[in-house]
């Protein structure tokens, strides 16, 4: 079993100490480093320049679907709250020009072997509607035909009718997230979120019947009334359906930054030291029934293809998360949605009404992003690794981008010395190993070779804490 | 070693020569330091015209048609040489590396018969080709290396000459070019492509999508390594044996 995979081992103590604030890592440099100066025709140029690498990158798509049928009180995410269905045609033939302004930027030869739909709610769209999204992206870009392919979908089991699972298998949909977060009723009421556990079931089995290679179940820690008994229930219910994938999301309360949260009751909140309990049951319960601990928040069935490919070293980290598919140029479509292409990260505008005169006048809605230096590129490489593999071959990176580790990282490891000393990673002339107690803080080890935290902004970012 | 830890790349800068030294990948320096010539001499004899540049990416050095007047050696960079056919297709000549010559096919013309473009950031050295020659005269040596160099341009024709195929044509574009990194004193496995994948397809006569399908081949037998741009040779041995019937050696 790799380093990684086993499930750490739980140090109330040393959480405690280290839950402060830090980016997640989908990508480096983050989202907060984007800059408007960078748009459509920088992003342009970037997918004509990534065509002409020797081999250019096959092609990973996410479109992003912003609207919600009705508001969780905990969510971070960029949704619009509608019940009006008309907004999804209007919203779709938008994103269907965008793809057709989008698929002439990339040769013909680069497959797309990952098709991810996020939200909001993507299942806001009727089948037909999704079925209509894809069949544009077929005009436009050319889909991997290798059984590898992913085609996965973000759903709310509380929209998902009878036959919309089969409806969406006949379009290559192959692996499914789902979210739950709680099925305690007090804690659903407390988040305005309502869901059955049978109308769960039901979709989770419609996955399975119709051959999808995998199922995700999203549940979130520290929600309001939260309690060890209901949250451990959640967990047994959950564990019961033997989803392939789970990710247990720490509930991060911004209200200041998070609209939505402002609904949420404060003093229902689980303290800290009750939060952490909710982490170790969780744990502790995955660990027993047989799941592996892939990175972050994301456990996995041994069999699932994340543990297989942790077990290669071919695990990767982007905007969806942990994937199995290395070294893709991502193509973002939608409002907010995020591409890197290249040395490059570009984003849409945040908001509908931006993108949407974006795509009325036929222009790529890029609303901002950067290019990438060597530093940016190396310390990418460096806390992808860290967050893939736990672990940092250092004569690999020194021969990679031709640097002086010890040199080159003498300030971030003097920052890395006193989580040396509370034993949550190794370092060695060779290599830094974050040990089993240093995996629930994975973000912390890398947020010390971060080059934008360390240096002095006119404006501090804000993220949410490690825990 | 900087201060910050980054070494200096591989390729392509060459290490820059002075008034008194040559740069070290000079294309000329062994021939004239054997005729008992140093710099000093050769800028005497105003032979050793500029060193020019940097010409940036995308930027022309001399167009097809140019007044011939000077050689000029790459110190750093890579130059692509081009032309374009009856229907305004380019035809890929040549890719220069440093301490490689660019303009010998212009000697027998009085113009440039080819365009010559930075593929990166190029520094060059610039020859007056009629000194040059006339140097030639009194150094023997100097006038073999001419003819050396001259004759390395016709390489081209072989690869392209034979029956050979793709992967075969492409192991040997890849080794030759692996060799004369070796030549100046850089990496030999470790190689940083300047050119573009249509260049090299227009180059090895072949499409675009068959330079990527046979370079994932060679990456899935394990002969190379292919990252973006950067393309590090893990099987040498089985590479030369691919691009041995096209470079017979």
């Amino acid at each position: 079993m790799p380093a990684m995979a086993a499930i750490p081992p739980f140090d109330a103590e040393l959480l405690r100490r280290y839950d402060r604030p830090g980016p997640r890592y989908t990508s480096y440099p983050t989202a907060p480093q984007f800059k408007p100066g960078f748009g459509a025709a920088d992003f342009a140029r970037a997918a004509r320049l990534s065509n002409d690498d020797p081999i250019p990158r096959r092609l990973s798509i996410y479109a992003h679907v912003p609207f919600c049928f009705s508001p969780c009180f905990y969510c971070g995410c960029n949704r619009i709250i509608t019940r009006d269905k008309a907004r999804a045609d209007t919203y779709l033939a938008r994103l269907v020009r965008e793809v057709a302004m989008l698929g002439p930027l990339f040769d013909r030869d680069r497959e797309v072997v990952q098709i991810h739909l996020g939200g909001g709610t993507p299942n806001f769209f009727s089948p037909s509607q999704i079925g209509e999204l894809l069949e544009s992206l077929d005009t436009h870009f050319r889909f991997s035909q290798s059984p590898g392919r992913d085609f996965s979908i973000e759903l709310d089991p509380r929209f998902v009718e009878a036959g919309d699972i089969e409806a969406l298998a006949f379009m290559g949909f192959n692996r499914a997230s789902l979210g739950v977060q709680d099925f305690d009723p007090a804690v659903q009421a407390a988040v305005n979120r309502i869901q059955s556990v049978q109308e769960t079931q039901a979709v989770i089995d419609a996955c399975r019947q119709h051959g999808f290679r995998s199922v995700n179940v999203d549940l979130i820690y520290g929600l309001p009334l939260q309690t060890r008994a209901g949250f451990g229930k959640t967990l047994d219910t959950v564990i019961a359906t033997r989803p392939d994938r789970l990710a247990v999301y720490s509930y991060a309360h911004m209200p200041q930054l998070f609209r939505p949260q402002k609904q949420i009751d404060e003093t229902q909140l689980p303290s800290a030291e009750e939060k952490l309990g909710l982490l170790q049951l969780a744990i502790e319960k995955l660990s027993a029934a047989g799941y592996r601990y892939i990175g972050m928040d994301h456990f996995a069935l041994p069999g699932d293809d994340l543990s297989i490919a942790q077990e290669k070293g071919g695990l990767h980290r982007n905007f969806m998360g942990y994937t199995t598919h290395a070294d893709c140029d991502l193509v973002g479509v939608g409002v907010s949605s995020i591409s890197h292409v290249g040395d490059t990260y570009s984003q849409n505008p945040r908001d509908l009404p931006s993108w949407e005169v974006a795509i009325d006048s036929g222009h790529l809605p890029t609303w901002r992003g950067m290019q990438l230096d060597a530093d940016d590129n190396l310390r990418a490489d460096l806390i992808q690794q860290l967050m893939c593999q736990g672990e940092v071959d250092i004569p690999e990176l020194e021969e990679r981008h031709e640097i002086n580790f010890g040199v080159y990282f003498a300030d971030a490891l003097a920052r890395l010395a006193p989580l040396q000393a509370d034993g949550l990673v190794e370092v060695s002339d060779t290599r830094i190993t974050a040990t089993s107690r240093g995996r629930l803080l994975l973000r912390i080890i890398a947020a010390c070779f971060d080059r934008y935290l360390h240096q002095p902004q006119a404006e501090p970012a804000r993220f949410s804490k490690a825990i | 070693m900087s201060p910050t830890g980054r070494r200096p790349r591989h390729n392509p800068i060459a290490d820059d020569g002075d008034q008194l030294r040559f740069c070290s990948t000079c294309a000329f320096s062994d021939a004239c330091l054997s005729q008992g010539y140093n710099k000093t001499d050769l800028m005497d004899l105003h032979v050793l015209v500029e060193h020019v540049g940097p010409y940036h990416e995308g930027e022309h050095i001399f167009r097809e048609g140019d007044e011939f007047n000077a050689i000029a050696a790459v110190r750093a960079g890579t130059v692509k040489t081009y032309v374009l056919d009856a229907s305004g297709q380019e035809q890929v000549l040549g890719f220069h590396l440093p301490g490689e010559i660019i303009g010998l096919n212009a000697i027998s013309e009085a113009r440039y018969p080819c365009n010559a473009v930075a593929l990166d950031t190029v520094m060059l050295c610039r020859f007056s080709f009629p000194k040059m020659a006339l140097l030639a005269t009194r150094m023997p040596g100097l006038q073999a290396q001419l003819f050396r160099l001259l004759s390395q341009d016709i390489g081209k024709a072989a690869l392209l000459a034979g029956d050979y195929s793709a992967d075969q044509r492409m192991a040997a574009f890849l080794v030759a070019l692996s060799r004369r990194f070796a030549q100046r004193g850089f990496s030999a496995t470790r190689l940083h492509l300047t050119m573009t994948r249509t260049d090299m397809a227009n180059y090895l006569r072949l499409a675009p999508e068959t330079v990527s399908r046979v370079l994932r081949r060679l990456q899935e037998d394990g002969r190379i390594r292919v990252d973006r741009r950067e393309l590090e040779i893990t099987d040498p041995a089985g590479l030369e044996d691919l691009a041995r019937a096209v470079l017979r050696s």
